[in-house]
Protein backbone atom coordinates (compact mmCIF):
# COMPACT_ATOMS: atom_id res chain seq x y z
CA UNK A 1 0.00 0.00 0.00
CA UNK A 2 1.22 3.55 -1.21
CA UNK A 3 0.34 5.98 1.66
CA UNK A 4 0.69 10.13 0.65
CA UNK A 5 1.34 12.04 3.76
CA UNK A 6 0.74 15.87 3.53
CA UNK A 7 2.13 18.52 5.79
CA UNK A 8 4.08 21.64 5.86
CA UNK A 9 6.18 20.56 8.63
CA UNK A 10 8.67 18.23 8.10
CA UNK A 11 8.95 17.02 11.72
CA UNK A 12 4.80 16.28 11.32
CA UNK A 13 5.31 13.59 8.39
CA UNK A 14 8.40 12.15 10.07
CA UNK A 15 6.14 12.00 13.50
CA UNK A 16 2.89 10.59 11.22
CA UNK A 17 4.79 8.26 9.43
CA UNK A 18 6.61 6.76 12.78
CA UNK A 19 2.96 6.68 14.40
CA UNK A 20 1.99 4.57 11.54
CA UNK A 21 5.03 1.67 12.14
CA UNK A 22 3.91 2.19 15.81
CA UNK A 23 0.28 1.43 15.45
CA UNK A 24 1.09 -1.70 13.59
CA UNK A 25 1.14 -0.60 9.98
CA UNK A 26 4.65 -1.12 9.15
CA UNK A 27 5.84 -2.09 5.33
CA UNK A 28 4.20 0.52 3.02
CA UNK A 29 5.19 3.09 1.00
CA UNK A 30 5.11 6.67 2.04
CA UNK A 31 5.28 9.59 -0.21
CA UNK A 32 5.73 12.97 1.24
CA UNK A 33 3.78 16.72 0.15
CA UNK A 34 4.21 19.91 1.88
CA UNK A 35 1.11 21.40 0.95
CA UNK A 36 -2.08 20.24 -0.86
CA UNK A 37 -0.91 21.82 -4.42
CA UNK A 38 1.99 19.45 -4.16
CA UNK A 39 0.28 16.70 -2.94
CA UNK A 40 -2.54 16.99 -5.60
CA UNK A 41 0.48 16.80 -7.72
CA UNK A 42 1.78 13.41 -6.35
CA UNK A 43 -1.57 12.05 -6.44
CA UNK A 44 -1.27 12.21 -10.22
CA UNK A 45 1.72 10.83 -10.14
CA UNK A 46 2.07 8.25 -7.02
CA UNK A 47 -1.44 6.79 -7.55
CA UNK A 48 -1.48 6.76 -3.53
CA UNK A 49 -3.99 4.11 -2.15
CA UNK A 50 -4.59 6.65 1.56
CA UNK A 51 -3.94 9.88 2.20
CA UNK A 52 -3.05 12.05 5.82
CA UNK A 53 -3.14 15.20 5.38
CA UNK A 54 -3.01 18.29 7.62
CA UNK A 55 -5.72 21.15 7.40
CA UNK A 56 -3.91 24.31 7.38
CA UNK A 57 -1.10 24.68 4.73
CA UNK A 58 0.29 27.48 2.72
CA UNK A 59 -0.33 27.31 -0.93
CA UNK A 60 -3.48 24.89 -0.33
CA UNK A 61 -5.29 23.53 2.76
CA UNK A 62 -5.93 20.46 3.22
CA UNK A 63 -9.66 20.84 2.67
CA UNK A 64 -9.36 22.28 -0.72
CA UNK A 65 -6.98 19.70 -1.45
CA UNK A 66 -9.91 17.44 -0.75
CA UNK A 67 -12.53 18.89 -2.47
CA UNK A 68 -10.15 18.86 -5.85
CA UNK A 69 -9.94 15.57 -5.17
CA UNK A 70 -12.83 14.46 -5.07
CA UNK A 71 -14.09 16.96 -7.91
CA UNK A 72 -12.10 15.50 -10.33
CA UNK A 73 -13.93 12.12 -9.27
CA UNK A 74 -10.51 10.34 -7.31
CA UNK A 75 -12.13 8.54 -4.19
CA UNK A 76 -8.75 7.82 -2.60
CA UNK A 77 -9.53 7.22 1.43
CA UNK A 78 -8.62 10.32 2.77
CA UNK A 79 -8.08 11.60 6.43
CA UNK A 80 -6.87 14.24 8.36
CA UNK A 81 -4.94 15.02 10.98
CA UNK A 82 -4.53 18.18 12.11
CA UNK A 83 -4.27 20.45 15.06
CA UNK A 84 -7.75 21.77 14.70
CA UNK A 85 -10.34 19.14 16.21
CA UNK A 86 -13.87 21.15 16.40
CA UNK A 87 -17.20 19.94 15.38
CA UNK A 88 -17.40 22.40 12.59
CA UNK A 89 -14.02 21.41 11.42
CA UNK A 90 -15.20 17.48 11.39
CA UNK A 91 -18.66 18.71 9.82
CA UNK A 92 -16.41 19.64 6.59
CA UNK A 93 -13.93 16.88 6.55
CA UNK A 94 -17.19 14.51 6.67
CA UNK A 95 -19.34 17.01 4.11
CA UNK A 96 -16.20 17.27 1.61
CA UNK A 97 -15.48 13.22 1.92
CA UNK A 98 -13.15 12.43 4.50
CA UNK A 99 -12.54 9.14 6.49
CA UNK A 100 -12.22 11.70 9.68
CA UNK A 101 -10.08 13.87 11.16
CA UNK A 102 -7.33 12.72 13.97
CA UNK A 103 -6.47 15.66 16.31
CA UNK A 104 -2.71 16.55 17.14
CA UNK A 105 -1.26 15.74 19.62
CA UNK A 106 -2.32 11.99 18.92
CA UNK A 107 -0.85 8.43 19.92
CA UNK A 108 -0.62 5.55 18.33
CA UNK A 109 -3.52 3.92 19.35
CA UNK A 110 -5.65 7.02 17.36
CA UNK A 111 -4.35 5.88 14.86
CA UNK A 112 -5.08 2.33 14.84
CA UNK A 113 -8.90 3.05 16.01
CA UNK A 114 -9.36 4.90 12.65
CA UNK A 115 -7.29 3.64 10.32
CA UNK A 116 -8.50 -0.06 11.37
CA UNK A 117 -10.83 -0.50 8.81
CA UNK A 118 -8.92 0.64 6.08
CA UNK A 119 -5.60 -0.35 6.36
CA UNK A 120 -4.07 -3.98 6.23
CA UNK A 121 -1.49 -4.18 8.93
CA UNK B 1 -12.09 36.82 23.93
CA UNK B 2 -12.00 39.81 26.94
CA UNK B 3 -8.92 39.67 29.18
CA UNK B 4 -11.02 38.40 32.49
CA UNK B 5 -12.15 35.05 30.45
CA UNK B 6 -9.10 34.31 29.45
CA UNK B 7 -7.19 34.13 32.85
CA UNK B 8 -10.23 31.96 33.98
CA UNK B 9 -9.19 29.78 31.23
CA UNK B 10 -5.62 29.14 33.22
CA UNK B 11 -5.97 25.91 34.08
CA UNK B 12 -7.49 24.62 30.76
CA UNK B 13 -4.15 25.90 29.04
CA UNK B 14 -2.22 24.11 31.58
CA UNK B 15 -3.63 21.26 31.00
CA UNK B 16 -3.58 21.93 27.04
CA UNK B 17 0.32 22.24 27.53
CA UNK B 18 1.00 19.51 29.60
CA UNK B 19 -1.04 17.42 26.87
CA UNK B 20 0.58 18.60 24.08
CA UNK B 21 4.35 18.20 25.78
CA UNK B 22 3.81 14.40 27.09
CA UNK B 23 1.59 12.96 24.12
CA UNK B 24 4.41 14.55 21.72
CA UNK B 25 7.57 14.19 23.60
CA UNK B 26 6.61 10.84 25.18
CA UNK B 27 7.48 12.43 28.51
CA UNK B 28 5.90 13.20 31.64
CA UNK B 29 5.27 17.02 32.05
CA UNK B 30 3.93 18.75 35.25
CA UNK B 31 3.10 22.34 35.93
CA UNK B 32 6.06 24.85 37.18
CA UNK B 33 5.91 28.67 37.96
CA UNK B 34 9.54 29.30 37.28
CA UNK B 35 10.23 31.34 34.58
CA UNK B 36 12.25 30.59 31.29
CA UNK B 37 15.78 30.69 32.28
CA UNK B 38 17.70 33.60 30.46
CA UNK B 39 19.66 32.89 26.93
CA UNK B 40 18.75 31.30 23.54
CA UNK B 41 15.14 29.99 23.24
CA UNK B 42 13.06 28.76 20.31
CA UNK B 43 10.06 30.46 20.05
CA UNK B 44 6.89 29.43 18.10
CA UNK B 45 4.07 32.08 17.40
CA UNK B 46 0.86 32.16 15.61
CA UNK B 47 -2.46 33.98 15.72
CA UNK B 48 -6.19 33.34 16.15
CA UNK B 49 -8.52 35.55 14.33
CA UNK B 50 -11.81 35.62 16.11
CA UNK B 51 -14.23 36.30 13.17
CA UNK B 52 -17.35 37.20 15.32
CA UNK B 53 -15.59 39.85 17.36
CA UNK B 54 -12.65 40.48 14.81
CA UNK B 55 -10.17 40.27 17.77
CA UNK B 56 -6.95 38.25 17.27
CA UNK B 57 -5.38 36.44 20.21
CA UNK B 58 -1.49 35.40 20.07
CA UNK B 59 -0.32 31.93 20.87
CA UNK B 60 3.23 31.54 21.45
CA UNK B 61 4.97 28.63 22.80
CA UNK B 62 9.22 29.18 24.47
CA UNK B 63 11.46 26.60 24.79
CA UNK B 64 15.26 26.67 26.25
CA UNK B 65 17.40 25.68 23.52
CA UNK B 66 18.50 22.84 24.92
CA UNK B 67 15.01 21.41 25.13
CA UNK B 68 14.48 22.76 21.71
CA UNK B 69 16.86 20.52 20.47
CA UNK B 70 16.23 17.38 22.38
CA UNK B 71 12.32 18.08 21.13
CA UNK B 72 13.72 18.51 17.75
CA UNK B 73 15.62 15.13 17.78
CA UNK B 74 12.87 13.40 19.19
CA UNK B 75 10.31 14.77 17.11
CA UNK B 76 12.13 14.00 13.50
CA UNK B 77 14.46 10.69 15.05
CA UNK B 78 17.75 12.40 14.37
CA UNK B 79 20.82 12.82 16.86
CA UNK B 80 22.07 15.97 15.55
CA UNK B 81 19.34 18.43 14.43
CA UNK B 82 20.02 21.36 12.36
CA UNK B 83 19.23 25.09 13.15
CA UNK B 84 16.08 24.14 10.75
CA UNK B 85 14.69 20.99 12.40
CA UNK B 86 14.68 22.94 15.79
CA UNK B 87 12.85 25.48 14.16
CA UNK B 88 10.63 23.48 12.45
CA UNK B 89 9.78 20.85 15.32
CA UNK B 90 9.37 24.47 17.27
CA UNK B 91 6.91 25.76 14.77
CA UNK B 92 4.91 22.09 14.95
CA UNK B 93 4.81 22.61 18.54
CA UNK B 94 3.43 25.92 18.27
CA UNK B 95 0.58 25.08 15.86
CA UNK B 96 -0.50 22.08 18.08
CA UNK B 97 -0.82 24.30 20.92
CA UNK B 98 -2.17 27.03 18.68
CA UNK B 99 -5.17 24.30 16.87
CA UNK B 100 -5.98 22.92 20.83
CA UNK B 101 -6.15 26.63 22.09
CA UNK B 102 -8.31 27.74 18.80
CA UNK B 103 -10.92 24.33 19.42
CA UNK B 104 -10.97 25.31 23.34
CA UNK B 105 -12.09 29.23 22.63
CA UNK B 106 -13.89 29.84 19.29
CA UNK B 107 -16.59 28.21 17.28
CA UNK B 108 -15.55 30.70 14.13
CA UNK B 109 -12.13 31.56 13.84
CA UNK B 110 -9.28 30.75 11.37
CA UNK B 111 -5.48 30.12 12.86
CA UNK B 112 -2.04 31.52 11.03
CA UNK B 113 0.69 29.90 10.23
CA UNK B 114 3.40 29.32 12.27
CA UNK B 115 6.12 31.45 12.07
CA UNK B 116 9.25 29.65 14.63
CA UNK B 117 12.80 31.66 15.30
CA UNK B 118 15.32 31.07 17.89
CA UNK B 119 16.49 34.49 20.13
CA UNK B 120 16.79 35.90 23.88
CA UNK B 121 13.96 38.05 23.79
CA UNK B 122 11.53 37.78 26.42
CA UNK B 123 7.97 36.95 26.31
CA UNK B 124 5.13 39.48 26.36
CA UNK B 125 4.99 40.90 29.64
CA UNK B 126 1.82 43.45 29.11
CA UNK B 127 -1.15 42.35 32.24
CA UNK B 128 -3.60 40.96 29.54
CA UNK B 129 -1.06 37.95 28.43
CA UNK B 130 -1.53 34.57 30.01
CA UNK B 131 1.17 32.55 30.75
CA UNK B 132 1.40 29.27 31.86
CA UNK B 133 4.38 26.99 32.43
CA UNK B 134 5.43 23.56 32.18
CA UNK B 135 8.67 21.04 33.29
CA UNK B 136 9.95 18.69 31.33
CA UNK B 137 13.20 16.82 30.99
CA UNK B 138 14.05 19.43 34.10
CA UNK B 139 13.56 22.44 31.64
CA UNK B 140 10.84 25.25 31.58
CA UNK B 141 8.45 25.01 28.29
CA UNK B 142 6.27 28.57 28.33
CA UNK B 143 2.90 28.92 26.48
CA UNK B 144 1.53 32.28 26.49
CA UNK B 145 -1.83 33.39 25.05
CA UNK B 146 -1.66 37.54 24.21
CA UNK B 147 -4.76 39.44 22.83
CA UNK B 148 -3.22 41.50 20.05
CA UNK B 149 -3.69 43.65 17.14
CA UNK B 150 -0.02 42.82 15.81
CA UNK B 151 -0.61 40.46 13.04
CA UNK B 152 1.21 41.73 10.14
CA UNK B 153 4.06 39.36 10.23
CA UNK B 154 2.01 36.28 10.18
CA UNK B 155 1.02 34.27 7.38
CA UNK B 156 -2.18 33.21 6.94
CA UNK B 157 -3.16 29.96 5.07
CA UNK B 158 -5.19 30.57 1.90
CA UNK B 159 -9.39 30.76 2.04
CA UNK B 160 -10.99 27.58 1.01
CA UNK B 161 -13.43 28.43 -2.08
CA UNK B 162 -16.50 29.89 -0.70
CA UNK B 163 -15.27 31.38 2.59
CA UNK B 164 -15.07 35.01 3.17
CA UNK B 165 -12.03 37.05 2.75
CA UNK B 166 -11.91 39.68 5.72
CA UNK B 167 -8.72 38.41 6.40
CA UNK B 168 -7.08 39.41 3.20
CA UNK B 169 -5.96 43.06 4.08
CA UNK B 170 -3.77 41.00 6.86
CA UNK B 171 -1.72 38.61 4.35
Amino acid sequence: MKILVTDDSKAMRMIVTRTLRQAGYSGHDIVEAENGRQALELVSSESPDLILSDWNMPEMTGIDFLRALRASGNATPFLFVTSEGSEEMRAQADEAGALGLIAKPFTADAFAQVLGPVVSA
Amino acid sequence: MKVMELADLEEDLESLLLDVLTTVLSEEAVPVATDLPPGPRAVARLAIHDEIEDSYLEVAVRIGLPLAKVAACRMMSVADPSTDDVVDAVGELGNIAGGNVKSLLFNHSRLSLPIAEIDDAPGPQCESTVHVRALVLGQVVELSVTPTSDVDDLYWPPHAAGEPTNLEAHQ
